[in-house]
């Protein structure tokens, strides 16, 4: 079978554009969450045509398939389950069309998201959205993820900059979803496909709203001695109208490691520290400057640093955009939760986060969103020591479920994929879940595209038979 | 010691999988395959360790694709030892025979022992094979794509004024092999430049002229350390030790790590790259302005692995006027032998730099300034007029005698 698979994409997408070498496909095993799951074979579409021809095979041969962008994401959502086609769009990476006067572009969706700023740069515009990974991830990807990052505080994340879809459905058809004009008629199936985490088709081109670079940019970087103190000032900067294009929080061992990396002259000794964004014209930013730097005094803030020049503040930013890899730093794993609580909360669910971890007996940190109060509680731990899983496991259970009783969601920006499939029940009734999983249906009702991901098993129709998560997986 | 490659596995787990490194890796880049990207690579070598996956061509050729430009290490957060990872794998694949098809040509592979256990090492050798090349290049019998600079008799037969073996010195400037025979120019430059500014260097004694970096590059360790050895014994003492040639300056800087003896380790902390010695003895402010553009490339052995770039911007900024390529310091595909060793992929990755250092400005009248015979080889070849910092600043040297602005 897997031999006939491999013919009828050679042949439709030309030889050498699809392999199932064992290395090859170990490759392919994971993304950068922490599960792995095995390929039947992989395939390299050079454009639309391509994909569809994928999926057909595919569907021919009765192999699920599952699309895969960079693979940074953190929840296994394009880790490959029952034994799937994965079809990876990094080479559909053109930028067919840049609409200056309309600000938006056309893009394939293996185009990585900064490659895309850079290619509007010129024209002094940008993609707002910028996930920590900008600089790897496939504006596909955070299509599917509905990604998010520091700069969405003020400008929503990426389903906000999404504008249409041209999608191959899991019957290999294909269909335009949402359109170029500010409202179109129908339902907004654009809005369903963006987050739908490859379950529901796949994207092959995609419109985005590009945003102008604001005339002014101030990056401050507050610094405390408690983290009580940050939670505190983040709550009152927000209190007081003052809405920052990013508001991002890093405790103190986060901040060590990440000074490791870049030397960017962030205060090895603090508790917390925020990096406060504020932009627009020139008076209201120095306002905001003012007002900001004031509060944060008023809370306990022990210094307030602004930026100098622009290489000083890409400087700081590399650093909180480096977080997650820095604290290899630290301990050789990781496991990162997404999690979103109301702002108003965040002092208390801090604590109580640190409390579950010490009772755990495990190291973790925090480095979030906290603007909108997108916590990224981080577990760090070494999984050869012999039992470490089983506290990795029972303390994040115990933070989402905090979170969730603090008024908070289960993901924030990551997505479910399969790592947090079966927390979904904490946050949906199963009436909630059965719409959804019939949702799905709609679009992909034999159950094909990037199978055993987003939903708990049983949700969905024609599951049954369906083979169970591979031994020693972790969820 | 008894898994495939014998690798560090505290190495192997660093890497979290992240994939922040795969846009500065030039093989990932031009071809956007997870097996020619360092996630890839780190993981292809776990599989191999743990026994996963076998041995084979697939893995071999992951390997030796690999131009070891270190712009992964440079990127990645997790602080992943990829350099010392990809030199054990390679020294791990260069002692066991691996016959696959898979792998690159045996021919290649061939030529590839014969320059380096006999040619380069041996420099009279080297030199006679030279004034062969110039002699070819003379009747027109060498395409100008090989890469291979314009070599000029006289340089060749010019020996640099600069004495050898000479400890009473203030610096030695280490000569090399290949720049030897093929740049002796830019030693000339940088011995003008730190004559300027009154230092007397010395060439190195007997034995200093192979500093061993494509040899730890292909897996020939053993080889390595023994010209690692004999490069320590003919720079004695403690003067500064230093280079023109950045994948060399990095290699002589790693020799503390290659032979593990404290000797070593103090012998490397001596090397300074020769724009940062410039620097440092205030050669910037003997040049003037000159008002010509300059674009920069950074070789990647300059600024990943010695993270000396800043310093040729120090020395030459006030001399000319310097344009940055907008690809974050991108391999330029000529790492070391690479250019010969993979020739399809090195010209898809020069395709690319091309492209950042036209956009920079750089054209037939515009100077592209490179810190590494290698890379300049290269690019030269692809049509651009190159020049070593050494070279630009002694262009620019006053003749007169600084007056600085009070
Ligand atoms: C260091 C680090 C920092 C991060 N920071 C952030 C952050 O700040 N904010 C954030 O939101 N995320 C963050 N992430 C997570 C991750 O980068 C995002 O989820 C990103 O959107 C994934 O893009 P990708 O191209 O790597 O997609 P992949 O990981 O390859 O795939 C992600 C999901 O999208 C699906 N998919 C991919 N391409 C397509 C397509 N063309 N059509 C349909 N489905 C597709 C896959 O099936 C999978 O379910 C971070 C990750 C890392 C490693
Ligand atoms: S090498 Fe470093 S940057 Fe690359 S994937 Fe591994 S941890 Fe991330
Ligand atoms: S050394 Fe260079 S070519 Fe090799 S994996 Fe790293 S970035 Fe890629």
């Amino acid at each position: 079978m897997l031999d006939h698979l491999l013919a009828d994409l050679a042949n439709a997408m030309g030889p050498d554009r699809a392999r199932a070498e064992p290395l090859e496909l170990a490759l392919y095993a994971r993304d950068a969450g922490v599960q792995a799951g095995a390929a039947a074979a992989v395939c390299f579409p050079r454009h639309a045509d391509d994909v569809a021809a994928a999926v057909a095979a595919a569907r021919r041969h009765g192999v699920p398939f599952v699309a895969r962008g960079s693979g940074t994401g953190l929840a296994g959502g394009a880790t490959p389950m029952e034994e799937p086609l994965v079809i990876v769009t990094t080479q559909m990476n053109r930028v067919l069309d840049i609409d200056v006067a309309s600000r938006r572009a056309w893009v394939e969706p293996g185009v990585l998201n900064l490659d895309l700023s850079r290619a509007v740069a010129p024209y002094g515009l940008h993609y707002a959205p910028d996930p920590s990974s900008q600089q790897a991830c496939t504006i596909g990807g955070n299509v599917a993820t509905n990604a998010g990052g520091p700069h969405c505080l003020a400008s929503g994340v990426t389903a906000a900059h999404v504008l249409a879809v041209d999608v191959v459905l899991p019957d290999a058809t294909t269909a335009r979803l949402g359109g170029l004009a500010p409202d179109t008629p129908g339902y907004d199936l654009r809005g369903v496909f963006v987050g739908s985490e490859g379950t529901m088709g796949i994207a092959t081109k995609i419109a985005v709203r590009l945003q102008p670079n604001p005339p002014t940019v101030r990056t401050l970087l507050l610094d405390f001695t408690a983290i009580d103190d940050a939670a505190a000032t983040v709550s009152a900067i927000i209190a007081a109208g003052v809405l920052p294009a990013a508001l991002e929080m890093m405790d103190a061992e986060i901040t060590r490691a990440v000074e490791d990396f870049v030397g960017a002259g962030y205060p090895r000794d603090a508790d917390a520290v925020l990096l406060v964004e504020l932009d627009g014209l020139a008076d209201g930013v120095a306002a905001d400057v003012a007002a900001v730097s004031d509060l944060a005094m008023a809370h306990g803030a022990r210094n307030v640093r602004v930026a100098a020049d622009e290489a000083e503040r890409q400087l700081l930013w590399k650093g909180r955009k480096s977080a997650f890899g820095a604290i290899a730093r630290i301990a050789p794993d990781y496991y990162l939760h997404d999690a979103v609580v109301p702002r108003t909360q965040l002092v208390t669910v801090l604590r109580e986060v640190y409390a579950i971890a010490d009772e755990c007996a495990l190291t973790m940190m925090n480095v979030f969103h906290a603007g909108d109060g997108n916590l990224h509680p981080l577990i760090v731990f070494d999984a050869r020591v012999p039992g470490v899983w089983e506290r990795v496991h029972e303390a994040g259970n115990r933070i989402l479920t905090a979170c969730i009783r603090a008024g908070g969601v289960l993901s924030g920006e990551h997505g479910v994929g399969l790592e947090k499939r079966d927390l979904m029940p904490l946050l949906f009734s199963p009436d909630d879940l059965a719409l959804q999983g019939r949702l799905v249906d709609a679009f992909d009702p034999d159950g094909l595209a990037n199978p055993a991901k987003v939903l708990p098993a049983g949700s969905r129709c024609g599951e049954i038979g369906r083979r169970p998560v591979p031994e020693g997986a972790w969820i | 010691m008894s898994t495939p490659l014998g690798l560090d596995p505290d190495e192997l787990v660093a890497c979290v999988a992240c994939g922040l490194c795969l846009p500065h890796c030039p093989t990932y880049r031009v071809t956007n395959l997870e097996i020619a990207s360092p996630r890839g690579r780190i993981a292809a070598m776990r599989a191999v360790e743990q026994g996963v996956v076998p041995l084979d061509g697939v893995f071999v050729r992951a390997m030796e694709e690999c131009v070891q430009c270190r712009g992964c290490e440079a990127a990645c957060p997790s602080g992943v030892p990829f350099g010392h990872l990809m030199e054990g794998a390679r020294a791990a694949l260069a002692s066991q025979p691996i016959a696959d098809a898979r792998r690159s040509p045996l021919a290649r592979r061939a030529t590839e022992r014969v320059a380096l256990s006999w040619v380069l090492t041996r420099h009279r050798v080297l030199l006679t094979l030279t004034w062969l090349l110039w002699a070819a290049q003379h009747v027109h019998l060498v395409p100008r794509r090989l890469g291979v600079p314009r070599l000029r008799a006289a340089d060749l037969r010019t020996p640099l004024t600069a004495p050898s073996g000479d400890a009473t010195a203030d610096a030695w400037l280490f000569t090399g092999c290949v720049m030897d025979a093929w740049q002796r120019g830019v030693h000339r430059a940088a011995l003008e430049v730190l004559g300027a500014v009154g230092v007397r260097a010395s060439r190195p004694g007997p034995g200093g002229d192979c500093c061993g970096a494509l040899h730890v590059h292909s897996g020939r360790r053993d080889e390595a350390r023994k010209l690692a050895r004999r490069v320590i014994d003919s720079m004695p003492g403690t003067a500064p030790i230093v280079v023109d040639a950045a994948g060399c300056g990095a290699a002589l800087r790693d020799y503390g790590h290659l032979l593990g003896t404290e000797e070593a380790a103090a012998f490397a902390a001596r090397v300074r790259d020769f724009s940062e010695y410039a620097v440092s003895q205030g050669a910037a402010e003997h040049l003037v302005a000159t008002g010509e553009r300059v674009v920069v490339q950074d070789p990647c052995h300059l600024r990943h692995v010695q993270k000396a770039h800043p310093a040729v911007r120090d020395l030459l900024g006030r001399a000319y006027r310097l344009a940055e390529t907008a690809d974050d310091g991108l391999c330029c595909g000529a790492g070391g032998a690479y250019s010969v060793q993979q020739p399809a992929l090195a010209q898809s990755i020069r395709a690319r730099k091309a492209g950042a250092l036209r956009e920079a400005g750089a054209d037939a009248d515009t100077v592209v300034c490179s810190a590494n015979p290698g890379c300049t080889f290269h690019l030269a070849a692809a049509g651009f007029v190159v020049e070593h910092p050494a070279e630009l600043a002694a262009r620019a040297l006053s003749r007169e005698p600084v007056s600085r602005p009070t």
